[in-house]
């Protein structure tokens, strides 16, 4: 509606404080990756511990060290993005519970608790423990991986994020990048079934995750203007353009066609390219989407 | 008690007394502000306008700073002001994001969100915001909205059908209010920002909080 009536009076902004900038830097995007990876890796465990039992012996330790070293990093960056790092532990004795980051950060810290005393049982060699322990972590890394949704959902200036899309992205940003690191992993400790299963969910995921981008930048400008002005930053020579596109292609479409290509010719080699890609393209995404809607004008 | 603010944009004539009396009241840093004067002219040569526009915190109803706040530095005061503890904000910069108005700013100096306050230490004295005391025309009119001899009220019931609110689509249900406002001085969409076509000052971004 806005831009209708701009043509109409022509106003323009002729005195007024200098806009704030980005506020939410790239530490945050690597904070979700990052998360992405830690409760992804621990997915997968429990998909090839339903779906393929026999081959999980040799990964229960590394998946757990992965996720363990994968969620200290989502921590240390939200730490680092702190403006007062020294005062992180207010959020434990003055928690307020309307507040998606106090209810994500005790989240993140029981899963960090459970990673532990998975990794501890892993190095012990108790698998039936184990396996039983990994229920609960795997139910909890849903509401972990989802806690950003939310977080992004509650920040009210910002209407990109507040759509229920932004929690599907969440979980299948998991799912792809929990694949991809776990073909990178598996080697040759996986067999070819077991292999397909995870191409198949990152190939999956990747098709979901881009179908759903893609209604929202052709049908996210029809909800509000809001969303129209922000996705303006990714169309045309916005600034964010050729960054969207990139990571559109590295994530989601190169991937698929890859695993499609590994497939028909068994290639483990264009798999691992495929999970690279996604592993990489997934930061880029990710960044993209945290960026332009900071750039529009709240006031 | 439920405080508000209404500001009749057709006395406003943007000296930016206001402005200047809050920075010095609450000691607001250079390069950031609890409330400002933004000046948006409209229309094309010779015939134009230019509209002034106080803009401050709008001590939201349902304030979407103090939901998302993990540790309630961002909380309600008895007589409906949304103030800060700036000695429990941890500087997360939620309640930056999640401000629809764009009121909120980490101070450089003590790293810890910011905003207006209604001058809350004043109105504890019983004395009125700095920025109302400082208008020339009585253009910020400040009261008890629960009261209906204030002046705030009988202000609001004499204008019934001109008062707005700043995006009212986004629930909040602020307690700041404008006389005369239109979607030039209140939609941030429906004006221009050109780079270099300001009159003091290059639009442009600022690091905050020694960040980028």
């Amino acid at each position: 509606m806005a831009h209708e009536i701009l043509a109409a009076t022509n106003a323009v902004v002729t005195l007024d404080v200098a806009l704030p900038g980005i506020i939410w830097p790239w530490l945050v995007t690597v904070n979700m990756w990052a998360k992405s990876i830690g409760t992804g890796v621990i997915f997968m465990l429990f998909m090839l511990v339903r779906m393929h039992p026999n081959e999980v012996a040799k990964l229960r330790l590394p998946t757990a060290i992965v996720a363990f070293v994968f969620i200290n990093i989502f921590l240390l960056f939200t730490l680092a993005d702190l403006h007062q790092p020294f005062r992180m532990w207010h959020i434990f004795v003055h928690s307020n519970w309307t507040s998606s980051i106090t209810v994500g950060a005790w989240m993140a810290t029981i899963f960090l608790g459970l990673l532990s005393l998975l990794a501890l049982l892993a190095y012990k060699k108790e698998d039936v423990k184990f396996d039983k322990v990994l229920l609960w972590t795997t139910i909890l890394a849903i509401p972990v991986t989802l806690y950003t949704a939310g977080l992004m959902a509650q920040c009210t200036a910002r209407e990109l994020w507040q759509m229920p899309t932004e929690s599907a992205q969440m979980i299948l940003a998991a799912l792809l990048s929990g694949s991809a690191f776990m073909i990178l992993m598996g080697g040759n400790k996986l067999s070819e079934e077991a292999k397909n299963s995870l191409g198949v969910v990152l190939g999956l995921s990747a098709l979901m995750a881009f179908i759903i981008y893609m209604a929202e930048y052709i049908f996210g400008p029809m909800k509000a203007e809001e969303v129209a002005a922000v996705l303006d930053y990714v169309k045309g020579d916005g600034p964010y353009t050729v960054m969207f596109w990139i990571g559109q292609w590295m994530t989601y479409l190169l991937p698929m066609l890859l695993i499609v290509l590994s497939r028909a010719s068994k290639s483990e080699s264009i798999l691992k390219l495929a999970a690279i890609l996604a592993l990489v393209g997934l930061a880029i995404v990710k960044h993209v989407w945290l960026m332009i809607p900071q750039l529009l004008p709240m006031s | 008690m439920q405080l508000g603010f209404l500001v009749d944009l057709h006395l406003c004539m943007g000296c930016k007394g206001c402005e200047i009396a809050c920075k010095v009241e609450n000691e607001v840093p250079l390069s950031t502000w609890r409330l400002r004067v933004k000046y948006v002219d409209v229309g094309n040569f010779p015939e134009t306008k230019r509209t002034f526009t106080p803009l401050r915190c709008n001590h939201c109803e349902n304030a979407p700073c103090e939901r998302i706040c993990p540790v309630s530095a961002l909380h309600y005061l008895e007589n409906g002001i949304v103030n800060i503890d700036k000695e429990r904000c941890i500087g997360c910069a939620g309640c930056v994001m999640a401000c629809p108005y764009g009121a909120i700013y980490i101070d450089p100096q003590t790293q810890t969100a910011d905003k207006c306050t209604y001058c809350a230490h004043r109105v504890a004295s019983s004395m009125m915001p700095a920025c109302v005391v400082a208008c020339p025309v009585q253009a910020n009119i400040f009261g008890d909205l629960e009261d209906p001899t204030s002046n705030i009220s009988k202000y609001i019931q004499v204008h019934q059908g001109g008062v707005q609110v700043r995006k009212p689509e986004k629930g909040t249900n602020p307690h700041h209010y404008y006389v005369g406002g239109g979607n030039v001085t209140l939609n941030p969409l429906a004006s221009h920002r050109v780079n270099g076509h300001s009159l003091f000052n290059n639009i442009t971004t600022l690091p905050i909080g020694g960040k980028h």
